[in-house]
């Protein structure tokens, strides 16, 4: 839930947001990170700091450069995603189902 | 009520209606208590419908007349069992490469009495192998539902 929490807030900023949707498509160095946001490199350095800690992408070293891409451990964040989905989800059927229940059973002792 | 590992999501609880009562709640009534946040497709989500046979559609109609689908029925089997095949990828459109099981069984305890146990199963496949293909339609899902509640 706070890895959830934290990546949904890491992705709160639309530039950070723009980023992470660069790397979808493949893993980018920072060059090519850079290349078409409207923002300064150190603040692209800051950004993709916060999405790092967020755990919405890693680094990996080839020979010397830098390469960003998707991290797997978002899949755990959408598991928890998924699960408050389901948890919404089963307590509303759980209302549903003795609500009918319960109209049933009236009707029935009229 | 709820149990998380890495492939599955589990909930079990009672319901306090019959055992009829609640698979066709959970059934022809699933509109009624699906979460509307977590709505599929383009436009505003006007239904949820689950065809009542094995290898029906599992689909949601929207505010613009258009259909998307979330799986297909794996198995109906009233009043005990339930199985969906979901298969919700990308911008939350439906992907035939990918299926996540959701079982639901109902089991009568009493006479208003119903243990729900659900099961949403098979999540490994929406991160293993083809890992950064399913990633990154998991990551859209995210992203997807991330905008609408920013929406909202």
């Amino acid at each position: 839930m706070n890895l959830s929490n934290t990546a949904f807030n890491a992705l709160g900023d639309p530039t950070r947001r723009a980023i992470f949707e660069k790397l979808r498509d493949r893993p980018l160095a920072v060059v090519e990170i850079a290349d078409g946001l409207p923002v300064s490199r150190p603040a692209v350095s800051q950004h993709l700091k916060v999405l790092k800690e967020a755990k919405l992408i890693s680094l990996q070293t080839r020979g010397n450069k830098n390469i960003y891409e998707l991290n797997r451990e978002g899949i755990l964040a959408m598991r928890h995603y998924l699960d408050k989905f389901w948890d919404d989800a089963m307590t509303n059927f759980q209302q549903l189902a003795e609500t009918i229940e319960a109209e049933k059973t009236k009707h029935s002792n009229k | 009520m709820q149990t998380i590992n890495l492939t599955s999501i589990k909930k079990e609880f009672t319901v306090a209606a019959t055992q009829e009562t609640a698979f066709k709640v959970f059934t022809k009534k699933m509109n009624l208590w699906w979460p509307r946040t977590h709505h599929i497709g383009s436009t505003e989500m006007t239904a949820i419908v689950v065809e009542p046979f094995e290898n029906g559609r599992w689909y949601s109609r929207h505010a613009d007349g258009s259909e998307t689908d979330n799986g297909y029925v794996i198995t109906y089997q009233p009043f005990d069992l339930l199985v969906l095949a979901w298969q919700i990828n990308a911008d939350f459109k439906c992907d035939p490469t990918l299926v996540t099981e959701v079982v639901t069984e109902f089991i009568a305890e009493g006479p208003e009495v119903t243990r729900i146990k659900f099961e949403h199963k098979n999540l490994d496949k929406l991160g293993n192998s083809k890992a950064v293909e399913s990633m990154n339609e998991g990551w859209s899902m995210i992203l997807d539902l991330y905008k609408k509640q920013l929406e909202q």
